[in-house]
C-alpha cells in the first residue's frame, strides 16, 4: 500500500496506541494536520492556545496515563516555543513524542521562512531526537521514538519532519528502520545490599520521583513494614505514599519537614530509591552523608555517584529490583527506631485560625475534593505549601514541576491529567505569578468542558522571590511586587470559566460546597504577602541550620 | 588532573558528533583533540583526548554511553 508521510504518522500514532494529541497546527504541518482531520474518529486532537501549555498538557497527561504524551506542533516559533516544556518533562523524565514540522528539505539550512533548526536547539534536553530525511524512514523512526521515550529513564523525544518528506510517499515494503541502540538492564547483584539492610540499626528510605516513575507503590510500602524504616520523599517522590501510613515521614531537603531532617540526621544507613540527590534535596553533599552508609537504587547509572558519593550503587529497574529485595529480606523490627519516628512526626494539629492560611486552605480544598483528585501546581510558595499540607492520599496524582521549577506548568499539567482521566477534576494551586504566565488556557479548559479547580494564591508578590530578598537581601525587594489590578474571576468568566474572590475560610467552603461540573472554577484567595513557606534550610545548610519560625 | 582519551563507536549521521560535543559541554569539559574515521555498517569511530579527574571520567562515560546514537563508549590508552 502506498502511503504520504503524513499517513505514516498518524498510522504509527495509531499503532502505538495514542488515543490524544495536544497541540497547535501551523504551515509547516499542515499535511498532519489534513491527515488529523480525515482520522478525527482514531485520534483525537486537543487544540491549546500556545504550544509551550501543549507540551506542559502533554507531560501532564503522560504522568497521569502513564502512556507517552504526543505533541504536534510547526516549525520556527511553533517549534521553539515548545522549549521550556521539552526541557520541563526532560529533568522531570517524563515520555513525550513531539512532532514538529519543518521546511521544505531542499530549504533546510537556507534561513527560510519559519525555519528553526530544533533539533540543534533541542538535544541537550531530549533524550533523543531525528530529523526525517526520507519517508522510507518515517515508520521506523516513529516507532524508535515511542521505544526510547519508554524505555529504561523515560524521557521526551523529538521527530522534525519536512514539509516535503509529509507529502512524500512510499510503499510499506519499502520502509527502513534507523539504526540506533537500546541499552538493556542486567540483573544486579543485591546480596551485599540486603546484607546492609538487615545489619542496619536505624535504616532510612529515601524514596524520589523513580518510585512513581515506575509505579513501585506497594513495593516502597512492603519494604518499609518489612525493615520497619520510616521513608522520607522527595518532593518528586511525596506521592509515592499516602500521607497516612504510619512510616510516611514526609519531605525532605530544603523544605522538607522537620521529622523527615532529624531523620536523616540520625540514621545509619540511607536506602535512596529513583532519586537525583539534587540540591534542593540533599544540599551540601559532604554533610548529607556524613554518619551514614548510602545505598542509591535508579535505573539510570550516570545518577549514582554524580551529586553524592555512595556506598553502594545498584543500577536497576526499581519495581523488579525492590520485588527481588524483598524476597531476600527477612520481617524485621525496630521497636526503638520507631518510637523515635513516632517522636519526631509528633501528633499533627488542626489549624486553629479562622482566617484564611495556607495550613487551612490546602486542607480544607482536599476536604472538598475527595483522595482521588489529583493535584496540579505551579512554582513557588504556593508548591511549597502544597507539598506540606494538602493530604496526598492517591498515588501518583500529583503533577508537579520539579528540576526546572517552571512557572506556567500547572495549567496545562491540569488540562492534560483531566483528558487523560476522560474529563475528571484536578486541582490546580497556582499563584497570582505563575498564573499570569499561562492563563491564556483557560479557553482550552472552558472549551474542552474540563471541571477544573483553580485556587490561585494571591499575596500580590512574587512571594518565593520575595521571601529569599526578605531573609538574605535585607528585604531589597527588587521587582517582586506584582502591583497588578488584575481581576482574576472577571478574567476567568470572559474565557467563559467561574471566578470568585475568596477572602474567608467561609467563602472558600462555600465556593467548594457548589463546584461546577464541566467549567473551570478560578479561586482568587487573598492571602498575606509576607506568609512564608517553612521549615526552610537555608542553602548548604543542614538540620542545625533549619528556620522553623519567621523571625524577619 | 590527568589526560586521557575516550573512544566512541557511534551511528554516522549528521548531528551525532554536535551531541557528544554538547555533553562535554555540558561537563564544562574542554576537548584536546579529535579524531574520527568512518567504520563500515554506517558506523564511526571517534577519539577524543581531554583533561580530567577519574571521577569526572567514569560520569563521562556514563552520559556518554546513555545516548541512543553510541554503541560503546571506553577509555583507551
Amino acid at each position: 500500500m502506498i502511503r504520504t508521510g503524513a499517513n505514516i504518522v498518524i498510522e504509527s500514532l495509531c499503532r502505538n496506541h495514542v488515543e490524544t494529541v495536544f497541540g497547535y497546527p501551523g504551515g509547516a504541518v499542515l499535511p498532519i494536520y489534513d491527515e488529523l482531520y480525515k482520522n478525527q474518529h482514531r485520534i483525537d486532537h486537543i487544540l491549546c492556545a500556545h504550544e509551550q501549555n501543549a507540551v506542559h498538557a502533554a507531560d501532564g497527561y503522560a504522568r497521569i496515563s502513564r502512556r507517552p504524551g504526543v505533541v504536534i506542533a510547526t516549525s520556527g516559533p511553533g517549534a521553539s516555543n515548545l522549549v521550556t516544556g521539552i526541557a520541563t518533562a526532560y529533568l522531570d523524565s517524563v515520555p513525550l513524542v513531539i512532532i514538529t514540522g519543518n521546511v521544505n528539505a531542499s530549504l533546510l539550512g537556507r534561513d527560510s521562512f519559519q525555519e528553526l533548526d530544533i533539533t540543534g536547539v533541542t538535544r541537550p534536553i531530549v533524550k533523543h531526537n531525528f530529523t526525517v530525511t526520507s519517508v522510507r524512514e518515517l515508520a521506523g523512526v516513529m516507532d524508535a521514538a515511542f521505544r526510547i521515550a519508554l524505555e529504561g529513564r523515560r524521557g521526551p523525544v523529538l521527530i522534525d519532519i519536512p514539509k516535503s518528506i509529509q507529502c512524500d510517499s512510499c510503499s510499506e515494503k519499502n520502509y527502513c528502520s534507523p539504526l540506533y541502540f537500546t541499552h538493556p538492564l542486567r540483573q544486579p547483584d543485591l546480596t551485599a545490599a540486603v546484607s546492609a539492610l538487615k545489619d542496619a540499626a536505624r535504616p532510612l528510605i529515601y524514596a524520589g520521583g523513580g518510585v512513581v516513575a515506575a509505579c513501585a507503590f506497594h513495593e516502597l510500602e512492603s519494604l518499609a513494614e518489612h525493615l520497619d524504616a520510616p521513608v522520607v520523599f522527595s518532593m518528586m517522590g511525596l506521592s509515592a505514599m499516602s500521607c497516612d501510613h504510619p512510616k510516611n515521614a514526609g519531605m525532605c531537603g530544603m523544605h522538607g519537614t522537620a521529622a523527615s531532617a532529624e531523620l536523616l540526621d540520625k540514621c545509619d544507613l540511607l536506602l535512596a530509591l529513583g532519586v537525583r540527590f539534587s540540591d534542593r534535596a540533599a544540599g551540601d553533599p559532604e554533610k548529607f552523608r556524613k554518619n551514614k552508609r548510602i545505598i542509591h537504587i535508579d535505573i539510570d547509572h550516570s545518577e549514582l555517584n554524580k551529586n553524592v558519593t555512595v556506598d553502594m550503587g545498584i543500577r536497576g529497574e526499581l519495581k523488579e529490583t525492590l520485588t527481588r529485595v524483598l524476597e531476600l529480606l527477612p520481617r524485621q523490627s525496630r521497636p526503638l527506631w520507631h518510637d523515635f519516628l513516632e517522636k519526631v512526626k509528633g501528633t499533627p494539629r488542626p489549624c486553629e485560625k479562622k482566617s484564611l492560611v495556607p495550613q487551612n486552605l490546602f486542607a480544607t480544598v482536599a476536604e472538598y475534593c475527595g483522595p482521588d483528585c489529583a493535584v496540579a501546581t505551579d512554582v513557588g510558595q504556593h508548591q511549597m505549601w502544597t507539598m506540606h499540607h494538602y493530604p496526598f492520599r492517591r498515588s501518583g496524582a500529583l503533577l508537579t514541576s520539579g528540576g526546572l521549577g517552571t512557572m506556567g506548568y500547572g495549567l496545562g499539567a491540569a488540562i492534560g491529567a483531566s483528558i487523560a482521566q476522560g474529563g475528571k477534576r484536578v486541582v490546580l494551586f497556582t499563584g497570582d505569578g505563575s498564573f499570569g504566565m499561562s492563563l491564556q488556557e483557560l479557553a482550552t479548559a472552558v472549551t474542552y468542558r474540563l471541571p477544573l479547580l483553580i485556587v490561585i494564591c494571591n499575596n500580590g508578590v512574587l512571594g518565593m522571590v520575595r521571601q529569599w530578598q526578605t531573609m538574605f537581601f535585607r528585604k531589597r525587594y527588587s521587582c517582586s511586587t506584582l502591583n497588578r489590578q488584575t481581576d482574576f474571576p472577571a478574567l476567568a468568566r470572559a474565557f467563559g470559566a467561574e471566578g470568585q474572590k475568596i477572602t474567608t475560610l467561609e467563602e472558600l467552603k462555600a465556593a467548594l460546597s457548589h463546584l461546577p461540573a464541566d467549567r473551570p472554577l478560578v479561586l482568587d484567595c487573598r492571602l498575606d504577602q509576607d506568609e512564608f513557606a517553612l521549615p526552610m534550610i537555608p542553602p548548604g545548610g543542614s538540620v542545625e541550620d533549619m528556620i522553623t519560625q519567621k523571625e524577619f | 588532573m590527568e589526560t586521557f582519551t575516550v573512544e566512541l563507536i557511534t551511528v554516522n549521521n549528521c548531528g551525532v558528533l554536535h551531541h557528544i560535543a554538547g555533553i562535554f559541554a555540558k561537563c564544562r569539559l574542554n576537548i584536546e583533540t579529535l579524531d574520527l574515521k568512518p567504520l563500515p555498517e554506517g558506523l564511526s569511530r571517534m577519539r577524543i583526548t581531554l583533561r580530567g579527574d577519574r571521577t569526572l571520567r567514569t560520569h563521562l562515560l556514563r552520559l556518554l554511553s546513555k545516548l541512543y546514537d553510541v554503541k560503546s563508549a571506553a577509555q583507551i590508552k
